[in-house]
């Protein structure tokens, strides 16, 4: 063996930095590609799963991509909007649920941190692997989109190319945003809050994509609901999608000095973000690995005092509800992680949020025409999307960085899952379904004040325990028990979409009963079949037993 | 080699590491030793970057810490306590992943992973194979360890790197840090096994609430406090004894 530090000082350092930024994107990609943990797999069976999966999905997203088709005779500016207001959705929404994992990895500390690598050489290849899936994702989205554009009204060849380049720019924007957002947030607020602050800024980020994705064409489309929307609108500037619409209506479109001006503030924002993140603040990163590696830091709770929780389940009413330990302890484990666990809230509300901004949304749009009053299917789905939020929830709160630590509760003597499940399920609908639930009430009773169509609103709230009782089905989503991996596939997303389909169907069966004068006839039928279902559904899933573990 | 002066850690109000001293020449293999939570663990991460220290200096291999932090890391084989690998790839591909790190040219890396792949009995296949997520609790320590050593670092920081090891890779294991001592490397070894320290170690740093209590030759420290062994010696300095008593009390409680 020679001597690494001869061997190191003979490699030029350039070249050697070259050389790492190679590998580490290769790293991350494998990583991204094949998720960071694999049991008991072979290299020939696993790695491919989650790439296979991966074109299942860019599949869908290039299926979706079509509905662009719809604003074939639009301008090219209004298309351009649509596509980078559901672009900038889709990879607001993918970076900002992967950023934590991909950028603030804790295990990642120990692998990599005390190896001769630049925190920038490091960021960067973490960054470049986002832009890259992002850009996938990004493609197959506006695949349609592209075509839609070149043979649209005012459209020309040049489309396409003009459209990649402001994807391109988009998700290099998106991307940096992300990094940067986190970095001030480590550079102003320190390590003590550094995970909090890390959760609420991905909240808040996805939630204002999803907010700006919705918003944006409905304001570009109807230009009648606010007087004045258009390219030369003042406002609209302010909307990042609107910039990198701008920049295709320049390059392929009518080329309007107000596109240009669009354009070119979509060039100066993704390379001031860009420089901002990567060229300032990219030592930031390294102090901000290093926090994530002090461990037992903090100040401890007072001797003696009970959390918060404790004294929680120990008082009425909850006491009466938790008779039995199991459930109640899985009511506080299930608890504990939805506040503290970083791992679990980076997945959870990200993941959950466009189910809390739908609602109003829906209902919103609802209104905008009236909806409040004549809109009865905006108001049913409204609660119907609400009842997917214990669905959603139970879903993903089975997967855990801990997920091996969940063995514990097949050591017990239990014979199945389902009072660890009964638990999860008490907390969920607890600490996340009535809080929105009572937030949407207040404001529809604000908003539908004086307006009978509130009633609407029970089909949707009425079906919540069958929702939330479908994850659990065949002794599945037991609490924290799954490899985080799992929360990407494909086969859930379809479920999930299953769901959501049949929850508009009854939205419209509700609408549809009330314009008929059938509506309470059609609640109690609705509230006798959750009755049965929820009674065959606990049965079922108290007669699950353990599934071998393999 | 190492040389640390008044070395401190602080999380918030709670000090981990508390203006630890010591230096350690070439070629010295050290114990260091401390009951839970003691700050061995936050002083083998501050000197292999992993955390910044909150005062004081370190100089590793004729390097601040903090001035030349990828000079020392360079430098630097470290085997963390938890042992943490990227699950999803094969042994090989990890690696060849880390030997790239520090910039040895590929074909150099496979004949080095070789050199360990006879050393510690891996199977060359299983090392192609499998990945490292269904690797065995000792196998993956293999790995970890042969990825601490590839660069061939004048320091390397071990904390407890025989956990999970067997009886004979164990034994393999000790032969080889003497081997690499006697080389001139710079060993420090933290573990809570105290027999292996007091048969391996050349020297033995004692500390308990991130202060430094002991630092001699493991012999002579014995023979200064009447205590027979190392690990007597461990219980009597950082308060140990008094558990054996606890012990007693909390079996017959227990019963009752």
């Amino acid at each position: 063996m020679s001597d690494p530090a001869a061997a190191g000082a003979a490699t030029a350092g350039d070249a050697r930095i070259a050389s790492q930024a190679r590998i580490l994107r290769r790293l991350f990609l494998t990583l991204f590609l094949r998720g960071r943990g694999a049991r008991g797999l072979r290299r020939g069976t696993a790695p491919k799963s989650i790439a296979q999966k991966l074109w299942v999905t860019l599949a869908l997203y290039a299926l979706t991509g079509c509905l662009a088709l719809l604003f074939r005779r639009q301008s090219v500016f209004a298309l351009g909007v649509y596509l980078h207001a559901m672009t900038f959705m889709f990879l607001g929404m993918f970076v900002a649920s992967s950023a934590g994992e991909v950028l603030f990895n804790q295990e990642e500390g120990d692998i990599l941190l005390h190896r001769p690598v630049q925190p920038r050489t490091l960021l960067w290849a973490k960054v470049r692997v986002l832009v890259e899936v992002s850009l996938w994702v990004a493609g197959a989205f506006n695949l349609v989109g592209c075509l839609a554009g070149a043979m649209g009204r005012g459209g020309s060849w040049l489309f396409p190319l003009a459209h990649a380049l402001s994807t391109t720019l988009e998700a290099v924007f998106c991307t940096s945003s992300v990094v940067l957002v986190y970095q001030l947030c480590l550079g102003w607020f320190g390590r003590e809050r550094l995970e909090g602050l890390m959760t609420t800024t991905q909240v808040l980020f996805t939630i204002v994509t999803v907010m700006a994705a919705q918003l944006v064409p409905r304001l570009v489309m109807h230009p009648h609901a606010i007087s004045g929307v258009g390219i030369g609108a003042g406002w609209i500037v302010l909307l990042p999608p609107a910039w990198f619409a701008g920049l295709d209506d320049a390059l392929a479109g009518t080329g309007a000095p107000s596109s240009w001006l669009l354009g070119l503030v979509a060039v100066a924002a993704s390379a001031a973000v860009l420089w901002s993140a990567f060229g300032r603040l990219a030592l930031t990163y390294e102090s901000g690995l290093r926090a994530l590696n002090e461990r037992g830091s903090g100040r401890g709770r007072p001797r003696g005092r009970r959390r918060w929780l404790d004294r929680l389940v120990s008082a009425p009413p909850l006491c009466w509800w938790f008779r039995d330990p199991v459930t109640r302890a899985s009511f506080v484990l299930t608890s504990a992680y939805l506040f503290r666990d970083r791992d679990t809230k980076l997945r959870l509300y990200p993941g959950i949020s466009p189910m809390l901004i739908m609602p109003f949304v829906v209902l919103f749009q609802g209104g905008t025409r009236g909806g409040f009053r004549h809109g009865g299917f905006s108001t049913a789905f409204a609660s119907g999307y609400l009842g997917l939020i214990p669905l959603f929830s139970m879903s993903l709160l089975q997967y855990s960085q801990h997920w091996q630590a969940a063995d514990v509760f097949r050591a017990a003597p239990l014979a199945g899952p389902a009072a660890i499940c009964r638990g999860a399920r008490r907390a969920v609908l607890c600490f996340l379904t009535f809080p929105v639930l009572l937030l949407f009430g207040l404001v529809i009773g604000w908003f539908m004040r004086g307006t009978p169509d509130w009633v609407l609103l029970l089909p949707g709230v009425v079906t919540m325990p069958v929702y939330a009782l479908i994850p659990n089905l065949g002794g599945r989503a037991v609490p924290f028990s799954s490899p985080i991996e799992g929360a990407k596939s494909v086969g859930r997303g379809l479920r999930m979409f299953g769901v959501m389909m049949v929850a508009v169907v009854l939205s419209g069966l509700a609408g549809w009963a009330r314009h008929l004068g059938w509506f309470w006839p059609f609640l109690l039928a609705e509230c006798f079949g959750v009755l049965v279902a929820c009674a065959v559904m606990t049965r079922s899933i108290g007669a699950e037993v353990w599934a071998s573990l393999e | 080699m190492i040389v640390l002066d008044r070395l401190t850690k602080r999380f918030g109000s709670q000090t981990a590491v508390d203006e630890l001293s010591f230096a350690v020449p070439a070629g010295q293999i050290v114990g260091f030793l401390g009951p839970n939570g003691a700050g061995k663990s936050t002083t083998l991460r501050m000197l292999t970057g992993l955390i910044e220290p909150t005062s004081g200096t370190a100089r590793v291999a004729g390097f601040d810490l903090q001035r030349d932090p990828i000079e020392v890391k360079r430098r630097v084989g470290f085997v963390p306590e938890s042992g943490a690998v990227f699950e999803s790839l094969s042994g090989l591909e990890y690696l060849e992943m880390v030997a790239a790190l520090y910039g040895i040219p590929p074909k150099a890396a496979r004949a080095r992973i070789e050199q360990f792949i006879s050393f510690f009995d891996l199977g060359f296949d299983t090392l192609t194979d499998k990945l490292l997520g269904a690797y065995s609790k000792g196998m993956r320590r293999k790995v970890v360890i042969t990825a601490a050593l590839l660069h061939n670092p004048p320091v390397v920081f071990f904390d407890e790197p025989l956990d999970g090891l067997d009886a004979n890779a164990a034994v393999g294991f000790k032969a080889l840090i003497q081997a690499l001592a006697r080389e001139g490397k710079t060993i420090v070894y933290s573990s809570h096994i105290l027999d292996v320290v007091e048969r391996v170690c050349h020297r033995v740093i004692i500390i308990d609430r991130g202060r430094l209590l002991l630092d001699g030759k493991p012999e002579e420290l014995v023979a200064a406090h009447q205590a027979g062994s190392l690990e007597r010696l461990f219980t009597q300095v950082t308060g140990g004894a008094e558990l054996e008593r606890r012990a007693e009390d909390f079996g017959r409680t227990f019963r009752s």
